[in-house]
């Protein structure tokens, strides 16, 4: 059954974009992740404009990450304090983000830039999950090797307005998590991502949160700042396309549902090796569409006024 | 609109439906020999196409009728707009967009059919004055650029173009409008499902032994219609409303779908 999308212009098989919600979402509750950073790729490879892409999928992210944000609320599983100030620094990261995006569609490198910010951030995450849960992986079968520090004091946390963040037992600089809101932010913005994937090793490791309430502070920011960018985009580049995030938004949902029942069986290092995998296939085939040669190497731009 | 009252015929036939407009015109010519000798009449299936839900694409179909034997070219000319074209560079191995020329008034939608190929109805010096052929059609880039530069990205711009069916193909070898019994001809317009909204002219002329005898003309308008066109008038007109609408229908979806999960 086809459908047109009213703000992408194109005309799509609806069961089409249903299944890819349904997978990605069947993946993304298996995996624990929003799955933007899978779902933004996809709907340009089928042909959907980047632009609208991005857009509508930060809007799709909402959707995906309310219900769990809301889950985790309930258990406590929130650090409210600190979920506040990743969120101011994800508005002004996203706010920048926006603008940065609108700026570099009129020059016609937003393509290029969305790409390549792919091709880095997902090439980062993916060989660092594989590395670490395979490390994990092979320590759990060996359980007499020694347990490396959780976290480490650096220059990082002599920082200057230092706040106590109760839930997390954490007493940090608060210019750190707005930090990392801010590039999360940026990112959330420039590549339709919640930024999970960015965010959740970043309180880790970075920040030294407890992996208690890493996954719902990540989630409940992750709602704000996809909301924020929602609006950005629509107010400013008029790419958000409802129906495209409704369709997905359906079979997403119900993806994740069965994913999550299927990802609770499975080993934990073993779902995570299997992830990294996965963003690494997305990284290497958005990398090829950057070096190989273009079966044409001009291409249309945005048509000017009138 | 009306069927058939869009058509301004040059010979000042004039003809409220196509039915009566060919009886009228076989029966006139039979009569009265030159004075509608030159007459060409043609109307479309629709005038009006509108991008609703399930839009894949729609395909006209014009037809018509002339007086006596004679050659029949059509045009058809999408909203104009300015166009991007842009080429890749390589950059240390990395395809990057790097140089782009502006073309001005650019027709999103260009299409030309004939009964025979172009070069053997008339000679490139009408076919240059009335626009027909994409090779012919006027590309005046807004800066000014040395020649070889801007054929290369005129041609850049045509070719993509007809890679998205926007364009018809090189009209050098088109032969696609059908005549029968001498005097009624017909063709298929395609407008496939990425067209552009606006407002689009068909033109159709009538040659005879290489000139141009007749020529009418009629436009069409593609827009969005239905929910599409609501939507999308929405997210230009009141787009912070639009975008506060759509969290808002993102975050019930989402909370939704937590609560009917959970109960099952």
């Amino acid at each position: 059954m086809q459908i047109y999308l009213p703000i992408a212009e194109m005309s799509v098989n609806a069961f089409l974009l249903l299944g890819l919600g349904g997978g990605i979402g069947f993946l993304s509750g298996m995996f624990g992740v929003g799955g933007g950073f899978l779902m933004t790729p996809l709907l340009i490879f089928i042909g959907v404009p980047p632009a609208v892409a991005v857009a509508t999928e930060a809007n799709q992210v909402v959707a995906a990450s309310v219900s769990g944000a809301l889950a985790h609320w309930r258990r406590g599983n929130v650090d409210i304090r600190m979920g506040i100030v990743l969120m101011i620094g994800g508005f002004i990261g996203s706010t920048l983000g926006v603008w940065l995006f609108t700026f570099l569609r009129g020059i016609g490198q937003i393509d290029f830039v969305i790409a390549v910010s792919y091709v880095v951030f997902l090439g980062i995450i993916g060989v660092l999950m594989v590395v670490e849960s395979t490390r994990s992986w092979f320590r759990s079968r060996n359980p007499m090797a020694p347990r490396r520090k959780l976290h480490y004091h650096n220059w990082l946390h002599g920082l200057p307005f230092k706040m106590r963040f109760r839930r997390s037992k954490l007493y940090i600089s608060a210019l750190l998590p707005l930090g990392v809101g801010v590039f999360v932010g940026i990112l959330a913005a420039i590549m339709g991502v919640g930024g999970g994937f960015v965010m959740v090793p970043a309180m880790i490791y970075l920040l030294g949160m407890p992996t208690s309430v890493v996954v719902g502070t990540s989630l409940f920011q992750i709602v704000f700042v996809t909301a924020n960018v929602t609006f950005l985009q629509a107010v400013n580049n008029q790419t958000v396309d409802v129906v495209l995030a409704m369709l997905l938004v359906v079979g997403s949902v119900i993806g994740a549902q069965i994913g999550a029942r299927v990802g609770a069986r499975l080993r934990g290092e073993e779902v995570r090796i299997a992830l990294g995998l996965i963003v690494l296939a997305v990284c290497a085939r958005v990398a090829w569409t950057l070096v190989a040669t273009p079966d044409d190497i001009f291409s249309l731009g945005l048509g000017g006024s009138h | 609109m009306r069927r058939g009252a869009a058509f301004r015929l040059r010979s000042g036939v004039r003809a409220a439906a196509l039915g009566a407009a060919v009886i009228g015109l076989t029966g006139l010519g039979a009569a009265s020999g030159t004075a509608v000798a030159q007459s060409l009449v043609a109307d479309l299936s629709r005038t009006q196409i509108d991008i609703s839900t399930g839009f894949a694409g729609e395909e006209l179909l014009l037809f018509g009728a002339t007086e006596g034997k004679g050659d029949i070219v059509m045009t058809v000319t999408g909203p104009r707009r300015d166009q991007v074209v842009r080429r890749k560079e390589r950059v240390a191995g990395i395809w990057v967009n790097g140089e782009s020329l502006t073309f001005r008034d650019v027709p999103a939608y260009y299409r030309v059919a004939a009964s025979r190929p172009l070069a053997d109805i008339t000679g490139p010096k009408t076919l240059d004055r009335l626009d027909i052929g994409t090779d012919r059609l006027e590309l005046i880039p807004v800066e000014d650029r040395p020649a070889g530069e801007v054929r290369e990205f005129r041609e850049a711009l045509v070719r993509n173009k007809q890679r998205l069916a926007l364009y018809s193909q090189d009209s050098k070898d088109i032969s696609d409008i059908r005549i029968s019994q001498g005097r009624l001809f017909r063709t298929n317009i395609p407008f496939p499902a990425n067209v552009p909204t606006g407002e689009y002219l068909v033109n159709v002329y009538l040659f005879k032994s290489g000139r141009l005898v007749s020529q009418t003309h009629a436009p069409v308008l593609v827009r969005k219609a239905g929910l599409e066109a609501e939507i999308f008038r929405f997210a230009r007109e009141r787009a912070a409303w639009y975008g506060a609408i759509a969290i808002a229908v993102a975050l019930l979806a989402g909370w939704l779908a937590g609560v009917i999960f959970k109960r099952t």
